[in-house]
């Protein structure tokens, strides 16, 4: 499952970047997770 | 056009600063298209022009005339919007208007130098005097810094004219993005021996622009000319408006990946760039379904009267809505995969996605914003599209198009023969650059180029025109 | 009928602090992303050479190396490899010099506008080829066509030669125009583009080397 570290130096994103998608999906549900909060809190806002 | 400059309809003094900057626009719009012909024909006959005016000054000329004329429309439309939205008059109009002619001396100047000059000695004299030489922000360095201050004297107009007026959503987009995009530009501005950092720099301007700024740019520009076109609703418009910036952003900041994966950047960049930018059609899908859905909508609620109360600017607006999916969008996601891109990257591929993306995401809706101007400038209720307004949409439209599959289908041949069968290399290059159905799409290109140059013809014909006509009709 | 106002989807408030978390953490990433990214590509040393210590963009220094683009294993692609020492210009250039050169070099390269004709790391216009493993290229080497056609022994004063006069030398109809560069620059452009060849482009071009191993075997490749 996680690779063999390829690149040139090993670096952070280097490390997360050694499985199938790793780096970018980790990316991607940091960035989205947060809206999930938003979207509580809107929903709060509005039923008041 | 020429008429409105005489007899002017707009109250606005912002708007009518718009509209001047609309006039060069389209003027390096033809220099664009000039240019374009003279590089497509150099494809085809190499010995034309050559030592004289060669393939690089007539291509450098091409794609800067580009990038100028958008840049110049792009002020021209915020400059129109501007008063309108906010309701108010526009704090330093005549300190515009001071910029607006300087910006024009000094572009005039920048272009002779690049015709009649062209290149100078490896010095530091010439990026400072001459060009720069890195593609798309060639122009010297004198150049970018009177730029710095002109676009500072357009940005303290828009921004203060903002808070001293009203604050719609559409225009608190539009006062974020223009700072972003103004500021990207300090990117560009620096000398390095390292070409990697050279190249990492230079695409935080071009990628920045192109598909993050530029993007959000005609997503605030398209709000706004649906709420005046076809009256749609404000609070939904600009709840798209929102969607489309939070996709836009989401998936342009770091779709930036795809321009590092072969220029020296870690091998990291291959995922961001890869999934990130593969997210970015979908925005553009989005865009697109608004504006034939508001369209569709507002035309049944209007029963009696009709829906679209400018229909050039409408028909350039639903061209932006499809051109900008497939061009922007479909061949851009064509070629950016990592395991696609290390054959196509550097082939004409990207020529033929340049082609339909410039046109279809910034050309159309720029062109539409202009007709917009028309309206208010001889002051029109209905403008309706002439003869010469079909015929300038459909034959640019269908020439860009023309190109962009020509492009496309010699980029193929080009990846196939010289990056895949032959490993790369001079040699590989010369051989795919020669094969018959390389050569034969590089003349559909040109013939192409033509049909768009004749469309053009028919648009400046109709915006000088329709105006007046228009007028006449409703009197 | 107060529930269809209560959906969050088509809050605007909900989307406009979406959008501004969105833009605004895509942004810190990105620094921080270009942050990490600089560090590795800054160039190297002239000790990271000596101690055989690999960079991604090697010191200016790299010109007094022999440079090849070998495949690797590990990488699953080709990669410069920076090998023995070799004579540039029939001599060994000290850091200072080698920095000098590399910095004419690529100023020659923008104030003559190569990249509106070739492409660079890829990056360009694409009606001449690219040059971002030129000096490795076949056609250049010891009884390769450019090399053969204007009469010298190395691949650097080939280079430099046609360079200075690319229309006494055509090989096809489409040909580089005079551009007035001097000897001196010319100099500077043949060492920017060996710097520029030792750079890991993380295999691109792929099959480079492919073209190479023909070209060792007698093969003309092109047809």
């Amino acid at each position: 499952m996680i690779d063999q570290f390829t690149d040139v130096v090993p670096s952070f994103f280097g490390m997360l970047n050694q499985g199938p998608l790793t780096l970018t999906i980790f990316l991607h549900t940091v960035i989205v997770l947060p809206m999930f909060w938003i979207y509580a809190s809107e929903k709060k806002k509005l039923n008041k | 056009m020429l008429t409105s400059i005489k007899s002017n309809h707009l109250t606005s003094s912002g708007q009518r600063l718009g509209m001047m900057y609309f006039r060069v626009a389209i003027i390096l719009f033809g220099a664009q298209l000039l240019m374009g012909l003279i590089a497509a024909i150099q494809f085809i006959y190499p010995a034309f022009l050559f030592e004289l005016f060669d393939f690089s000054v007539a291509r450098m000329v091409h794609i800067n005339a580009l990038v100028v004329w958008m840049l110049y429309a792009m002020i021209g439309a915020t400059y129109y919007m501007l008063s309108d939205e906010t309701e108010h008059e526009g704090v330093a109009i005549g300190l515009g208007k001071l910029a607006f002619w300087v910006l024009t001396l000094a572009v005039t100047i920048v272009v002779l130098v690049y015709i009649f000059i062209q290149i100078g000695p490896g010095k530091e004299s010439t990026i400072w005097l001459i060009n720069e030489g890195r593609e798309y922000i060639e122009a010297p360095r004198w150049a970018d810094i009177g730029i710095v201050v002109v676009v500072l004297i357009f940005y303290w107009n828009v921004f203060a004219t903002y808070l001293a007026g009203k604050k719609t959503g559409i225009m608190t987009v539009m006062v974020a993005n223009l700072l972003a995009l103004a500021g990207l530009y300090l990117a560009g501005m620096f000398f390095t021996d390292n070409i990697s950092m050279d190249q990492f720099w230079w695409w935080w301007v071009i990628h920045l622009w192109v598909e993050a700024t530029w993007e959000v740019f005609v997503g605030t520009l398209a709000a706004y000319a649906l709420i005046k076109i076809i009256g749609a609703k404000r609070e939904v418009v600009e709840m798209w408006l929102w969607i489309e910036v939070l996709m836009l952003f989401g998936s342009g900041i770091l779709g930036l990946g795809h321009h590092y994966f072969w220029i020296g950047t870690p091998e990291y960049w291959w995922e961001i760039g890869a999934l990130f930018s593969a997210l970015e059609p979908v925005p553009l899908i989005a865009m697109f379904v608004h504006v034939l859905y508001d369209w569709g909508k507002e035309q049944g609620i209007n029963g009696e009267k009709p829906a679209i109360n400018n229909g050039p600017a409408m028909a350039w607006l639903v061209t932006n809505a499809f051109g900008n999916f497939l061009g922007a969008g479909i061949w851009g996601f064509f070629h950016t995969l990592p395991q696609v891109n290390i054959y196509t990257h550097g082939t004409q591929f990207t020529a033929a996605h340049g082609h339909l993306s410039f046109f279809g995401a910034y050309a159309t809706i720029l062109i539409g914003t202009m007709y917009l101007g028309l309206q208010g400038a001889y002051g029109v209720k209905q403008m309706k599209a002439t003869f010469n307004s079909k015929m300038g949409l459909f034959l640019s439209t269908f020439g860009v198009l023309g190109m962009g599959v020509a492009l496309t289908i010699a980029g193929y041949e080009q990846v196939l023969v010289e990056r895949a069968e032959l490993g790369a290399g001079w040699n590989a290059f010369f051989v795919a650059q020669d094969l018959p159905w390389y050569v034969q799409a590089q003349l559909w290109r040109a013939i192409m180029g033509v049909v768009t140059l004749l469309g053009f013809v028919y648009l400046v014909l109709d915006l000088l025109t329709i105006g007046k006509k228009a007028r006449a009709a409703e009197a | 009928m107060a529930k269809e106002n209560l959906s969050v989807w088509t809050s605007i408030p909900f989307w406009r602090r979406s959008a501004a978390w969105v833009t605004g953490f895509a942004s810190i990433l990105l620094i921080w992303l270009t942050f990490d990214t600089m560090g590795q590509i800054s160039m190297g040393t002239e000790a990271d050479l000596a101690k055989g210590i690999t960079k991604r963009v090697p010191a200016p220094t790299v010109i007094n190396y022999h440079i090849d683009y070998k495949m690797s294993e590990k990488r699953g692609h080709e990669v410069p490899v920076i090998g023995k020492k070799q004579p540039f210009f029939g001599k060994e250039w000290s850091e200072k010099e080698a920095a000098a050169l590399l910095h004419l070099g690529k100023l020659t390269s923008q104030a003559k506008n190569c990249m509106n004709c070739h492409t660079l790391l890829g990056n360009g216009a694409y009606y001449a080829p690219d040059l971002t493993k030129a000096w490795l290229d076949p056609a250049w080497q010891k009884s390769g066509a450019m090399q053969a056609m204007t009469g010298k022994n190395t691949v650097e004063e080939a280079m430099a030669e046609f360079l200075q006069h690319p229309s006494q030398y055509p090989t096809h109809a489409r040909m580089m125009p005079n551009l007035d560069i001097t000897a001196e620059e010319a100099k500077g452009l043949v060492a920017f583009l060996k710097h520029m060849s030792s750079i890991d482009t993380n295999g691109f071009p792929r099959n480079f080397s492919k073209t190479v191993d023909q070209f060792k075997n007698g093969g003309t490749n092109a047809h």
